[in-house]
């Protein structure tokens, strides 16, 4: 990688340098392009593969063909550069550029050299704590603290110390709070260091926290992303599940659907109902224990797992059905959006069990992380955070194309040649002189004409 | 990942601005102005793209991206004028312009 670096820096310098001492301007636009080329090259070396191209495009595409266009419509080919006056600014301007360079590139290069380089600061690793313990007021809830089976209710918090094993003073604390899954709750993704840390799960409830209930080493990584999911184990006492999530982006055209199944003694199975003539019948009579002819999605799902799938673009009906093939819950046109991460917990919701509503399936959302420099990233950054620059920038181009117009215009030309003409037009001779020679007979005598300016030639010509 | 960091990058990009800015002052051409010109903008871009990578974000393409859209314009309108230019004194010597009068 090294010595790719320094052939294509080292072309680099040789075409800006061969451009700037090229006498014919055609030459120095040439080695210019070679210049923006290997700049391209550097672009991809760098991870920014949409913008090399752009560079390409638009640098040594259309920027570059524009001055070879007007070099040779000018036919300036040969640069008459002034010599000898200014000269001395040129040795002058060396002299300070390779000191300049010097001062500032000492450092760095010897910085480069030395084993001690700083450490690229990392992207952020991504952690969230999805709580998925059926909560609410009044519902009681198991959990086991010091050994014991305590039952408790209200609303609870889960909650993940992430105690760094590098430094000690990096402590995390991520926590959520379980309530009201029927809304959508979305547990956002914390944004950590990557590094080795020790995860410490507990739950609290009304600031009373319980003894810990994991607790294992979790090594976070740039752009991986963890969730910690309490929920209500086989054994009906509360559990804690670390899970690493596929954010990768899914495959072309399609999304990634990860079921974690949070209901407690049930094996869960995700199946796709078919056409929506068929869920209704299905399900509008109260016999929703029998099922027709379905694919299966997910099959055997047991408490406390995860899974995932990836879903073409389309709609579906979608039903999460237990090992009786009773229907927990469904799914009914569900829009399978292209790119898109989705999580559905499998929850049970206090309430009746039993009753078709008492299950939920809450949505945790994740968006695929694009990879860096890719048009994609670049486009979302561009497209959703500088959107009104984007729009001043169209903008620019659109008074610089007017602009080009205007000063293009025939009427600029015809405005120079019309001043010469008129130059060479000025009337120069007396109207008396010009009449005399349309009517062939003097208006005047000759001696008033010597005295007229101009007109004495005229009279000689005659 | 890329084994070289950051550095070279931005010795490599000092490198190529010092030779634009040397070209703005060596050269009188007009057309070898902005071409020097255009050299010193794409080594900044160079440069913002190697921090970029180095801190991991996409702001800095968004700028090159900026950068570029400017670059273009701005090239448009100067060889506008310059034609304008030529036409008017046959010649696009920046040391005999020295009036504003066309």
């Amino acid at each position: 990688m090294e010595w790719l670096f320094l052939i294509v820096s080292f072309v680099a310098v040789l075409a800006a340098g061969m451009m700037l001492t090229r006498q014919n301007a055609v030459h120095s636009a040439l080695f210019l392009i070679v210049n923006f080329g290997c700049v391209a090259f550097l672009y991809l070396m760098l991870d920014a593969p949409f913008l090399a191209m752009v560079q390409v495009t638009v640098y040594t595409g259309a920027i570059m063909v524009l001055f070879l266009f007007v070099i040779m419509l000018l036919g300036a080919e040969a640069t008459t550069d002034t010599s000898g006056r200014m000269r001395w600014l040129g040795f002058a301007g060396t002299a300070v550029a390779i000191i300049l360079l010097l001062i500032f590139a000492f450092p760095l290069a010897s910085n480069m050299l030395s084993d001690e380089r700083a450490e690229p600061p990392a992207t952020s690793a991504r952690l969230r704590v999805i709580n998925a313990i059926p909560g609410g007021d009044n519902e009681p809830f198991t959990i086991e603290d010091m050994g014991q089976t305590v039952t408790m209710a209200g609303i609870v918090t889960g909650t993940v110390m992430l105690d760094s094993a590098d430094d000690a003073s990096a402590d995390w604390r991520i926590d959520d709070v379980a309530y009201d899954y029927t809304r959508d709750a979305i547990a956002n993704y914390a944004e950590l260091p990557a590094g080795e840390y020790t995860a410490i799960a507990g739950v609290e409830l009304a600031g009373f926290a319980t003894s810990p209930m994991l607790s294992e080493s979790l090594t976070l990584t740039t752009d991986s992303a963890h969730s910690a999911v309490f929920y209500e184990n086989a054994e009906g006492v509360v559990a804690v599940a670390l899970l690493e999530d596929d954010v990768r982006a899914p495959a072309v055209g399609k999304m990634r659907l990860s079921v974690f199944n949070a209901v407690t003694d049930r094996q869960v199975a995700l199946v796709d109902v078919g056409q929506y003539t068929a869920r209704r019948s299905l399900c509008e009579d109260d016999s929703c224990n029998s099922l027709i002819p379905h694919r299966v999605l997910i099959a055997h799902l047991p408490s406390g797992q995860q899974t995932s799938l990836e879903l073409e673009e389309g709609s579906y009906n979608l039903a999460f059905v237990d090992q009786d093939q009773a229907i927990l819950r469904t799914l009914a046109d569900y829009e399978a959006e292209r790119g898109v991460i989705e999580t559905r917990v499998l929850v049970r919701e206090p309430g009746v069990p039993g009753s078709q509503g008492s299950y939920r399936a809450a949505v945790f959302t994740a968006f695929a992380v694009p990879a860096f420099g890719s048009p994609e990233s670049v486009g979302q950054v561009l497209f959703i955070d500088y959107v009104l620059p984007v729009m001043l920038v169209g903008m620019l181009l659109l008074v610089a194309l007017i602009g080009v117009i205007v000063l293009a215009r025939p009427d600029a030309l015809a405005q120079a040649e019309r001043r010469r003409i008129n130059r060479r037009r000025r009337v120069n001779r007396p109207l008396v002189s010009v009449i005399a020679q349309q009517t062939g007979a003097d208006v005047l005598s000759g001696e008033y004409m010597a005295k007229l300016p101009g007109g004495g030639d005229d009279k000689a010509a005659e | 990942m890329n084994p070289i960091g950051a550095e070279p990058y931005i010795v490599l990009s000092m490198v190529l601005f010092l030779m634009g800015a040397l070209g703005v002052l060596m050269r009188r051409n007009a057309i070898l102005l902005f071409m020097s010109v255009e050299l010193m903008l794409n080594s900044a871009n160079l440069a913002l793209v190697a921090f970029a990578r180095e801190w991991g974000q996409v702001n800095g393409h968004v700028f090159v991206f900026f950068v570029m859209t400017v670059a273009a314009a701005e090239v448009a309108i100067g060889l506008a004028l310059i034609v304008n230019i030529f036409r008017e004194r046959q010649s696009i010597n920046i040391d005999e312009l020295r009036q504003m009068q066309g």
